[in-house]
């Protein structure tokens, strides 16, 4: 673990102060009065669940979002700040869970973007060329300035970010989420990029739902939960169960959580029936570009399998695959030992496959639909929701009301108009919909994303409650955590092809990365 | 939510649902006469007889009430020829080369199959234009299906096209020598739609017409086919991954579309003209898009949109007739009303 | 040489829009009221043709700045108000023109636009009339192009601009002011069009009559697309459309036995075609047709 640098020892600092802050989205109250303090040369780690208002917090700061009320001091001066362009201005940078990159352009291209050239028309271009070396060397981000950023792995688009704010001198970035997409040995590197700002000078804001990342790299960590700052202390003084109870509050019954327990389970006896097989499948792009290559593996009844991987290694087009939505260019998929492979998506649901799509609105979810006409999206032909060629809407709407009560969707009713639902009702009425018919195969990709803890443990609970009932469940996600709390065996994609498969006992967060990096290929089992 | 607002305040359930759903429409209208009024007093016209011109002129005599039904006709294929394509989220602006494609195929019928007895030649004049104006939008369809090309350009770019077809056709291939504009040969007495009212003359397209409205609702509503077409508008992606053959879908409407347009075309040959006659398809698209965006693509308020434009176009070419007033500034009032309607949406949405 | 003018004029303005996001549908309409006002704004002026254009591309920057408004601020689908305006366009050319005019039996003239013939280099055989006596809208619009394209390769106010129609979201993170990048090229865009429809009657008819665009702004859209939103190709596939233009021209003249009608499909046809092989590769700037709205995105 490495060692964190002193904290300044000639008397910290406060250089940023932000005091009151207060907004509501409509009757959405994401910020009730949130403050928030950050010192010279410090990583101040902000703590809290989906829904904390972390985030909208620091979209304040960086100017993405207007605040009702409150002010921000800087090196305690009040500062407005109404757009990302004030927010750079006065030195604050900011790298967002998503990265905000432009395909086609360069990685020079991409942050130079904005910025007023010295002559005002033409771009100097080796000029900034040589500006983002002298800075990736600087601060150990790698770059090739030339290189177009569509290509690039996640580790180095990342950097391309941070290199944003660098670029432009500023002396307070936050990042949000930044280890979402990286092997924990990237993580690694990434924390030495922090310690090197930190000693030019440049503070940190770390955002993060993960207690371990912000006890190991932060300062001083500052819990936010339901809008409002709930906590601050220094790294020395954390402790998990402290940070556990301010993060919650009394909201989830930590002891019988799934997500807090660190439940350990009975790892299942191998050999159940396999309900998903997959014999070397292979899905390339129409220039015949692999995307999946030559990947096997299987689902057993009452066995939840976890694909771990960083994002961009084939994850999407496997799944997509996997329910028919994509052509293959190779390989078997089988489900109940029914040839599938060149079925369409409505057959392959009609044999008992459900799907959780990782992108919930793009993906799963009819924005200008009703709540009910949300719900039979994929199951519409089946009885009882259709007779021959004619929809029978009232046994839809019975349906529809008894999934809303049973998975507690906040709704006024089957006939609301959907697009008023939150990120978690959302989930939920997934899940309803997954589950509403007989499901032999559950299909999950990244369905805590985004979610706040009550809704992160629902899934949990349904989930779990589905392997009991002995259907299989393929859980593909980006979050370690979340495979090593919930799965039996995970295997390791990299690249499109599976390097490495772990059973229970063996799970191991570096071996595992060595894997989502690249750097090992065990013999694939089972 | 302004629903809501009313109940709030006590207004019964229905009534408030009534007033927000027709109260933007009132208050368009309103707004975008009273703007144009104001331009036409300007200019020196007299607006209050200009105006119960425009607005009356339908319901002051039979006649007008007939003149405003055959309008209403292909107004309300037409108007639903673009409305079922864009509940697949899918433009189609073809309806005036799908209309004269489908005229083009019952005037043929109705001219080479004179031989046949009544009822079966008028049967074969109207499935003829229904497949000719089907056919004329899967072409575009086919492009889009096949190559990705925008529907809205291919559509459009097959109306000039069709220009070109109905000329040709009018004056080379069964042109009539005695008549002054480009027009061919009447179709047999035997292809005539029937009359319901015999003078003046009100035909059966008007039934036609009713039915298809119905039978464009309950497809749309009701059944599967029509809820995978609504989900495909509204999200293709998540309907795509959820077993719906998206881009079938998307030709099938196209098509649809089409053949609404065809039949139009085949009613307005069989019913009106009784021949093919170049100019047959009139401003019709314009209004037909007009109504089907005013009527936010909903198949229920199409035909009454639909009556209330016809009702608008027959006062305005009164109006010109007799006032020397272009008949153009009708079509501003449409657009303006179009506008207040769109804008209503968005103050909705807040 | 003369027909492409309004081609390449109404494409390069539905590019600037469109690599800003902006995907402007409404060109046929505002050529048509493009040509109508800058037919009237001659004619009543009683003036030379600077007038007419002037007023043209105010005209056409106003709908631009309409489509701007209801898309980019109060975010309404783009395609929608598009054909609205498109029907407003229409209208108000009939409209405008029958105000004016009323309705004569001969329809009134305007003089044309004069050639400039560029001193020495007109006198060259062949090439020199072709490419050095021609009016200001074509020298003009050759300059653009080449502007044009220079600004979006190789300036940082073009590399934003490419931006915003890329990822506009992480152009606004850098500071880019996306609403006011959209405004500007909308209406500058919208502004083109408008004179590529004044061109009609300035340099071909020297009138106004209803349905005088037939179809070229529909076919700008083809040309936008077809040019790869590209200012330079745009030009060069410009030549195509022109050319068939000119040809169905000819050959209606010179009647060679081919039924007339079918020559006058051709450009349209020949458009279509032409789509089949090149329309799913080209590069079409990612956020075409959407709006963006800062807010939201981050809920979602």
């Amino acid at each position: 673990m490495p060692a964190l640098p002193a904290a300044d020892p000639a008397g910290p600092r406060t250089m940023l102060e932000i005091r009151g802050v207060r907004k509501a989205f409509g009757p959405v109250v994401a910020l009730a009065a949130a403050d928030f303090q950050l010192r010279e040369r410090e990583i101040h780690g902000l703590l809290g669940g989906n829904g904390a208002g972390k985030t909208t917090l620091m979209n304040i700061l960086y100017g993405l979002y207007r605040a009702d009320a409150g002010e921000v001091l800087l090196d305690g001066r009040p500062i407005q700040i109404r757009s990302p362009r004030d927010a750079l201005r006065h030195g604050i940078g900011m790298v967002h869970q998503h990265f905000l990159q432009v395909e086609n352009f360069t990685v020079t291209q991409n942050i130079a973007l904005g910025m007023p050239g010295r002559s005002r028309l033409f771009l100097p271009l080796a000029e900034s060329e040589q500006r983002v070396r002298d800075l990736a060397a600087r601060f150990g981000l790698e770059v090739d300035p030339r290189a177009l950023v569509a290509g690039l792995p996640m580790g180095v688009r990342q950097r391309v970010e941070i290199l944003k704010a660098l670029y432009r001198d500023a002396r307070i970035l936050i990042l949000d989420e930044p280890t979402t997409n990286l092997t924990p040995q990237e993580v690694d590197s990434l924390f030495a990029s922090l310690q090197a700002m930190v000693k030019e000078g440049i503070s940190v804001i770390f955002i993060t739902h993960k207690i371990r990342e912000a006890v190991h790299v932060c300062h001083r960590i500052t819990v936010m939960r339901l809008g409002r700052r709930v906590l601050t202390v220094p790294r020395e003084e954390a402790n998990d169960e402290g940070l556990v109870r301010a993060m919650v509050g009394e909201d989830v019954d930590i002891r019988r959580s799934v997500l807090f327990s660190g439940v350990s389970r009975k790892p299942q006896p191998s050999g159940g029936q396999a309900i998903l097989r997959v014999e070397g499948l292979s899905v390339s792009t129409k220039d015949g570009v692999p995307l999946v290559e030559d990947c096997s593996l299987a689902v057993h009844a009452g066995e939840i399998l976890g694909v771990a991987g960083v994002a961009g290694n084939g994850q999407r087009e496997l799944v997509e695959a996997l329910i028919g939505a994509r052509q293959t260019a190779g390989g078997r998929v089988l489900i109940d030992d029914v040839d599938l492979t060149d079925a369409g998506t409505a057959r392959r649901l009609e044999r008992g496959v459900a799907y959780i799509p990782e992108d919930r609105l793009q993906d799963g979810f009819l924005p200008k639909g009703t709540v009910v006409q949300n719900l039979i999206l994929g199951v519409h032909r089946r009885a009882p929701y259709a007779r021959g060629a004619w929809l029978d809407w009232r046994a839809a709407f019975g349906a529809a009301r008894r999934l809303i009560e049973e998975y507690r969707i906040r709704t006024p009713g089957p006939d609301a108009p959907a697009v008023n639902l939150s990120g978690g009702n959302i989930q939920r009425l997934m899940l309803a919909r997954a589950f509403s018919s007989p499901c032999r195969l559950l299909i999950a990709h990244n369905p805590t994303r985004g979610l706040d803890v009550p809704s992160t443990e629902f899934v949990y609970e349904k989930f779990l409650e589905l392997r009991d009932r002995g259907a299989g469940t393929l859980l593909i996600s980006e979050d370690l955590d979340e495979l090593f709390l919930l799965c039996d065996r995970i295997a390791v994609l990299y690249r499109g092809r599976i390097a490495g498969t772990l059973s229970r006992g063996e799970f191991d967060r570096y071996r595992i990365g060595r894997l989502m990096g690249g750097m090992e290929a065990a013999g694939a089992r089972g | 939510m302004a629903e809501r607002v009313l109940k709030g305040q006590g207004w019964p359930g229905p009534l408030a649902l009534v007033v927000t759903s027709a109260g933007p429409y009132a208050l368009g209208i309103t707004v975008a006469f009273a703007a144009v009024g104001i331009f036409m007093a300007a200019m020196g016209f007299d607006v209050p007889r200009a105006y119960s011109t425009i607005v009356f002129t339908s319901f002051r005599s039979v006649n007008g009430f007939i003149q405003t039904l055959l309008k209403f006709i292909p107004l309300v294929l037409l108007a639903l020829a673009f409305t079922v394509p864009l509940a697949a989220w899918k433009f189609n602006i073809g309806g005036e080369g799908q209309l004269i494609a489908g005229a083009i195929g019952a005037a043929a019928v109705g001219i080479l199959l004179a031989d046949l007895p009544a009822i079966v030649l008028l049967l074969a004049l109207i499935l003829a234009g229904i497949l000719s104006g089907a056919f004329w939008a899967a072409v575009p369809a086919w492009l889009l299906y096949r190559f990705g090309i925008n529907e809205i350009l291919t559509t459009v770019l097959m109306n000039f096209v069709s220009f070109g077809a109905m000329d040709y056709v009018a004056t080379e291939v069964w042109p009539d020598p005695a008549a002054g504009h480009p027009t061919t040969v009447p179709i047999a007495a035997a292809g005539r739609l029937p009359l319901l009212v015999a003078s003046p003359p009100l035909h059966t397209g008007f039934i036609i017409a009713l039915a298809v409205v119905v039978a464009v609702y309950l497809y749309l509503n009701r059944t599967t086919a029509g809820y995978e077409l609504r989900a495909a508008g509204a999200n293709a992606r998540a309907a795509l991954l959820h077993g719906i053959a998206v881009h079938r879908i998307a030709l099938l409407s196209l098509v649809l579309g089409g053949a609404l347009a065809g039949l139009a075309g085949s009613v307005e040959v069989a019913g009106v003209h009784h021949r093919l006659i170049e100019g047959v398809q009139s401003n019709y698209l314009l209004l037909s898009i007009l109504i089907g965006l005013i009527a936010k693509g909903n198949t229920v308020a199409v035909p009454f949109v639909a009556f209330a434009i016809a009702a608008l176009e027959v006062g305005a070419r009164a109006m010109q007739r007799t006032m020397m007033i272009p008949a153009e500034i009708v079509f501003v009032v449409d657009g303006l009303i179009l506008i207040f309607v769109l804008l209503s949406d968005v103050v909705r949405r807040r | 040489m003369l027909t492409l003018v309004p081609y390449v004029l109404a494409s390069q303005g539905t590019m600037l829009a469109g690599r800003a996001g902006v995907f402007n549908v409404a060109q046929e309409g505002i050529m048509l009221v493009g040509a109508s006002v800058g037919f009237l704004g001659v004619y009543l002026s009683g003036g030379g043709p600077l007038e007419g254009l002037l007023l043209a591309a105010v005209v056409g920057g106003l709908f631009g700045l309409a489509l701007a408004y209801f898309t980019t601020t109060l975010k309404m689908d783009q395609f929608v108000i598009g054909l609205a305006l498109f029907f407003i366009g229409l209208a108000l050319s009939t409209l405008f023109y029958r105000l004016s005019i009323g309705i004569t039996l001969t329809p009134p003239l305007i003089s044309t636009l004069r050639d400039l013939p560029v001193a020495g280099l007109s006198r060259i055989p062949v090439l020199g009339p072709i490419f050095f006596r021609q009016n200001i809208l074509v020298y003009g619009t050759v300059l653009l192009s080449l502007v044009l394209h220079l600004l979006l390769r190789y300036t940082g106010p073009g590399l934003a601009l490419r931006a915003v129609g890329e990822n506009p979201m992480a152009a606004d993170a850098l500071g880019v002011n996306v609403p006011h990048v959209r405004y500007l090229t909308t209406v500058a865009g919208a502004m083109l069009i408008g004179l590529a429809g004044a061109y009609l009657p300035m340099v071909y008819t020297g009138t106004f009559t209803e349905g005088m665009v037939r179809g070229r702004g529909w076919l700008s859209i083809a040309l936008t697309f077809f040019g790869g939103w590209n200012p330079a190709l745009i030009f060069l596939g410009a030549l195509f459309f022109a050319g068939v233009e000119v040809l169905a021209f000819r050959v209606q003249v010179t009647g060679v036995g081919v039924p007339y009608q079918l020559v006058l499909m051709l450009p349209y046809l020949a458009t279509m075609v032409v789509m089949m092989p090149t329309f799913r590769r080209l590069q079409v700037p990612a956020f075409l047709g959407k709006n963006y709205d800062r807010e939201r995105r981050l809920l979602l």
